[in-house]
């Protein structure tokens, strides 16, 4: 349309190549995982590294399917993660639209202001105080631990993510709501929420990633095998003095899969959510 | 004014529960952290504590490698979030082209953020090693390298390959979110441009870039923060070393509380990291606002 | 209309996830149980043997016979690693509830004795019929004023591994007896083979136990406990031993200069250590019986591996790793964790799991990977029961500064003399 042909055929060519050296970078590590995963053992750590393999097996997944608490781990970080994404959505909703409405309020503002501090502040320094805070309330060894954690620390970014979207949702259809005696509350869930649908479903798929792939509370806060998550998990293949090499790479590649095939499905909702909110960022 | 009591009151009820996780998770824990800051206070003594006035700071600034993790925190800050920023708007460009295999690419493209920290850090370790390792083997099958290269091991390199790495597993984020605002740049600005004969580059910097401006800074503001106090890659990948080569101070902050249980010193070199922060973003918040103020006034006054 | 179905959906989620998505049970500690009118008692274990191996096969097995015999203990496994171990042993110790007993690293036990952590066994020790079973100088490293802090429930003693064809190749029979002769081999084994002589870390944890045991091997040790009941690092107020620890830090500088190690091997951590020698691309290191294991890995080039004791300067002497089995004071069960504690030391549960490396006199194998390293033994050398993080980190970059910063010998033994001393210092277990 606004190139002629000539040029349109060069920027293809530049677009396919610039596309390929992507794909290559990001999957290379994933391919790696894979292929170590279908190798037997006598070939994985060899000393001509290859990404051939000579008799592949599916023992690795079997082994760790079968014969570890994968599953057992991969429920409890389903549970945990969607957990955690729900609050975390529904805390940021609320707060979002304050911010992103009421910014007059010195209040709202100092609230905001409070959020963007607490992401400044490195996790691990938080981890013992956290710890002891846990205990106290006999939070340890409950995924209720990893929930309030992952919350705690996805609640800023998911509210000023969704302050984004709410800010580019016009005001007046509101005025017309609330002049008709409409509740706050509802104006929200009938009237914000539903044209917000894919800003949610971006902002959720973020908080959902980032507590899948989270580690240290993961693993300090859990003592018991039936409640532990999938990334600290997954560590326990690596021993002190041999790491079972196998097992990690074929766990990973089970852990990352889903989550992939769940980007690929929904990435068009993603990018229109996080488009509607990118206009005024 | 009534109704706007009504609304103050409703927009408070409305932060509440964030503010409530806020002040017990996070406020609470930082407001003892900044108060161990002044104590001799460690693990291996518990209970005992005494007032230390700044005497924690002073040891934490004078320790040997406080400068060397200190900046070894902005450049890894600031590599890893350029380049992540480049080849997430590169990726987003290519993507935003209508081809072919676009869904396929754009799954592609996601997969380094879902790859938990903990296993990309430990395959790429792995790929990285000077003797098994695929990515040394093939240098040196290809003919690029004369013998396998320690990347980790090295002094020099060690900072740049886990900045590397790191860039591999952040930039998807960017590639999404500047994607998702390229689609939402108007058609007719463009093709406006081009009918004043605008080229390939003018369009990218005059037009493009500038509609891109508050989602890039938003991004490389948020990214900024989170590099800054990342730790998880660098413990998994070099713990700091090969002589702290590659420790920033996170870090070193681990190193202290869990390693020496030094609690004191470990909460006043946290301490003297936030504040930095909290330093460095105000001054860029004081300086744009006064700057749209100016501009605002200058075309107030024409 | 895709968008509000989209919404009921989402709703719908969020009801039911509110519902089910927190249904996690917090454990329980103890119960009130009938029993044989014993109070029922769950001792929590963490423990880190690699999930899927034979060895948490027979473990299990054998924790499910004790539980048979003691119908009022349970034992409650968690697995970890050591990495993980360590950081939640940290915080939980300092939120006042460890476990009742855990593995754990020799390093540790310094700073976890220090923090007033680990229970006093020596009522429960004096009192075991299987007390002299245990080898002495493994004992002692556990024992602080007189005083049992943890049992050991295995042995990571350190000896030379080389693959015997690649020294043939070289024209040797035996594996070299003193650093001289090791120096002497490298240009030998390099020309003849094209590989390297030998192998060391730099990096990681075991690159201090590294040069813990060079230093022995000069007859100098990292801190001493002096009469006033604190520790020192000597080096410094007598000449003779200064120059020794220099020869050490020279021996690592020889190495490095002559070729008789890779290049990189000065930041090598365990990892690299050890698949490269797996994998044959070096002909010795000093290594420990783990090593067994990659014969499953690699097992054409891990055929000819031969066991011999290390290397010395002027006094042979190894790295002798003594894992603990450490017991917590904060347990509510003392008695029934001793019960449990003392199991994991019988002859019967040796002989099963650890047959070739266990820390009891009466089960040894004949096996080179059992014999091999546990008539060693004797030579072994432990670390200082003194808090370690700040001393290993101060280890490690003695090697860096040597080998990396090119820094004199003399100079880096000074340094690390001081280094140590100020760590102490910090702790205030510095003798005056």
């Amino acid at each position: 349309m606004i190139l002629n042909k000539r040029q349109r055929f060069w920027t293809k060519i530049v677009t396919y190549a610039v596309l390929l050296f992507f794909a290559v970078y990001c999957l290379f590590p994933f391919i790696w995982m894979t292929v170590t995963a279908l190798k037997p053992i006598d070939e994985i750590r060899s000393s001509k590294p290859s990404f051939l393999i000579d008799s592949p097996t599916l023992e690795n997944f079997k082994n760790v399917l079968f014969n570890t608490g994968f599953l057992t781990f991969f429920k409890n970080s389903l549970i945990v993660s969607v957990a955690a994404t729900i609050i975390t959505l529904l805390i940021s909703i609320f707060a979002g639209y304050a911010l992103s409405r009421f910014m007059r309020f010195k209040g709202i503002k100092a609230t905001g202001g409070a959020m963007s501090l607490s992401q400044m502040v490195p996790p691990v320094l938080l981890l013992i105080p956290l710890y002891v805070l846990m205990q106290q309330y006999n939070l340890l060894n409950t995924h209720y631990s990893l929930i309030l954690a992952y919350t705690t620390f996805m609640v800023p970014l998911c509210t000023f993510m969704l302050k984004g979207f709410f800010d580019s949702v016009p005001y007046e259809m509101e005025e017309a709501a609330e002049i008709d005696g409409c509740s706050r509350v509802r104006i929200i869930f009938q009237i914000v929420l539903p044209i917000s649908i894919p800003s949610l479903l971006a902002t959720s798929l973020f908080a959902f990633v980032n507590s899948w792939n989270e580690y240290m509370f993961g693993f300090v806060f859990i003592n018991d095998e039936a409640q532990r998550t999938l990334t600290p998990g997954i560590t326990l293949f690596k021993g002190l003095y041999t790491t079972d090499w196998g097992s990690i790479m074929s766990a990973s590649v089970l852990a990352v899969i889903p989550i992939a095939v769940i980007f690929m499905y929904l990435q068009k909702y993603l990018i229109e959510g996080m488009a509607a909110g990118s206009v005024k960022g | 004014m009534k109704r706007e009591q009504k609304k103050k009151l409703q927009a408070y009820w409305f932060v509440l529960p964030a503010l409530v996780f806020f002040l017990l998770l996070i406020a609470y824990p930082l407001v003892k952290v900044l108060v161990d800051s002044f104590q001799y206070k460690t693990l291996l003594n518990p209970g005992q504590s005494a007032f230390a006035g700044f005497a924690n700071y002073l040891n934490v600034i004078k320790g040997e490698y406080f400068s060397t993790a200190l900046w070894n925190t902005v450049i890894w800050t600031f590599l890893s979030v350029a380049g992540e920023y480049v080849l997430g708007i590169t990726s987003a460009l290519a993507l935003n082209q209508n081809v072919k295999g676009r869904g396929f690419f754009r799954g592609v493209i996601v997969i380094p953020w879902v790859v938990p920290i903990v296993v990309a850090g430990m395959t790429w370790q792995w790929m990285l090693a000077p003797d098994y390792g695929i990515i040394n083997n093939w240098l040196v099958n290809i003919g690029i390298l004369d013998e396998p290269y320690y990347w980790l091991g090295e002094t020099d390199t060690a900072l740049l390959t886990v900045t590397f790495v790191n860039i591999w597993r952040s930039f998807p984020f960017y590639t999404i979110s500047l994607l998702a605002a390229l689609q939402s740049v108007p058609k007719e600005l463009i093709e406006a441009a081009v009918i004043d004969g605008a080229g390939i580059r003018t369009r990218f910097f005059k037009i493009i870039l500038p509609q891109l401006k508050s989602v890039s800074l938003v991004l490389i503001f948020i990214h900024i923060i989170w590099t800054a106090v990342n730790f998880e890659f660098i413990w998994i990948m070099t713990e700091g070393g090969p002589l702290h080569a590659s420790e920033t101070l996170p870090i070193q902050i681990y190193r202290l509380a869990m390693k020496e249980f030094n609690v004191g010193a470990a909460s006043s070199l946290a301490s003297i990291m936030l504040v930095m922060m909290i330093i460095g973003f105000g001054a860029y918040f004081l300086i744009t606002t006064l700057k749209r103020r100016n501009i605002k006034k200058r075309s107030e006054m024409t | 209309m895709k968008k509000k179905y989209l919404f009921t959906l989402f709703i719908c989620a969020i009801s039911f996830f509110v519902l089910i998505g927190c249904s996690s049970k917090s454990k329980s500690a103890s119960s009130g149980g009938e029993g044989d009118g014993k109070e029922q008692v769950t001792l929590d274990y963490w423990a880190s043997w690699n999930p899927g191996s034979v060895e948490e096969e027979k473990t299990l097995a054998k924790i499910k016979k004790f539980e048979e015999e003691h119908p009022n203990i349970k034992i409650n496994v968690e697995l970890l690693t050591f990495d993980m171990m360590h950081d939640k042993l940290i915080a939980s110790i300092s939120a006042g509830n460890p476990p009742d007993i855990s593995w754990g690293l020799s390093e540790w036990f310094g700073e976890l004795n220090r923090m007033g952590a680990l229970l006093d066994l020596t009522p429960y020790y004096n009192e075991w019929s299987d007390k002299g079973k245990l080898n002495q100088n493994v004992m002692d490293s556990l024992t602080v004023d007189g005083k049992v802090k943890a049992l050991p429930q295995y042995l990571g003693i350190r000896a030379l591994l080389y693959h015997e064809d690649m020294l043939k190749e070289a024209g040797y029979d035996a594996p070299p007896e003193t650093w001289d002769e090791l120096l002497e081999m490298g240009p030998k084994i390099k020309e003849a083979t094209g590989k390297e002589a030998f192998g060391i870390t730099g990096t990681t944890v075991r690159s201090s136990q590294e040069l813990l045991m060079y230093l022995a091997q000069s007859d100098v040790s990292i801190a001493q406990k002096m009469d006033d009941g604190n520790f020192k690092n000597t080096w410094a107020d007598n000449p003779e031993e200064m120059k020794r620890a220099t020869e050490t830090f020279q021996f690592y500088k020889d190495l490095l200069n002559e070729g008789a190690i890779p290049e990189d091997s000065k930041t090598w951590g365990w990892q690299e250590l050890d698949t490269n020698f797996a994998i044959g691309k070096y002909a010795m290191n000093v290594d420990g019986s783990w090593m067994k294991d990659r014969e499953a890995e690699n097992p054409d080039e891990m055929a000819d591996v031969k066991i011999a004791p290390p290397p010395y300067n002027t006094k042979p002497a190894t790295f002798l790793e003594v894992s603990p089995l450490y017991v917590y004071g904060a347990t509510e069960h003392p008695k029934e964790a001793w019960e449990f504690a003392s199991y994991i030391l019988s002859e019967e549960w040796q002989s099963d799991i650890r047959p070739t490396n266990s820390p009891r006199t009466d089960v040894v194998s004949d096996s080179q990977w059992g014999e091999g390293f546990t008539s060693l033994t004797d030579t072994g050398v432990v670390f200082p029961e003194v808090p370690l993080g700040g001393i290993t980190q101060a280890m490690q970059d003695s090697i860096a500064r040597l080998l990396l910063k090119g820094e004199d010998p003399q100079d880096v033994a000074e340094w690390l003399s001081k280094a140590i001393n100020e760590d102490l210092k910090k702790n205030g277990i510095l003798s005056e």
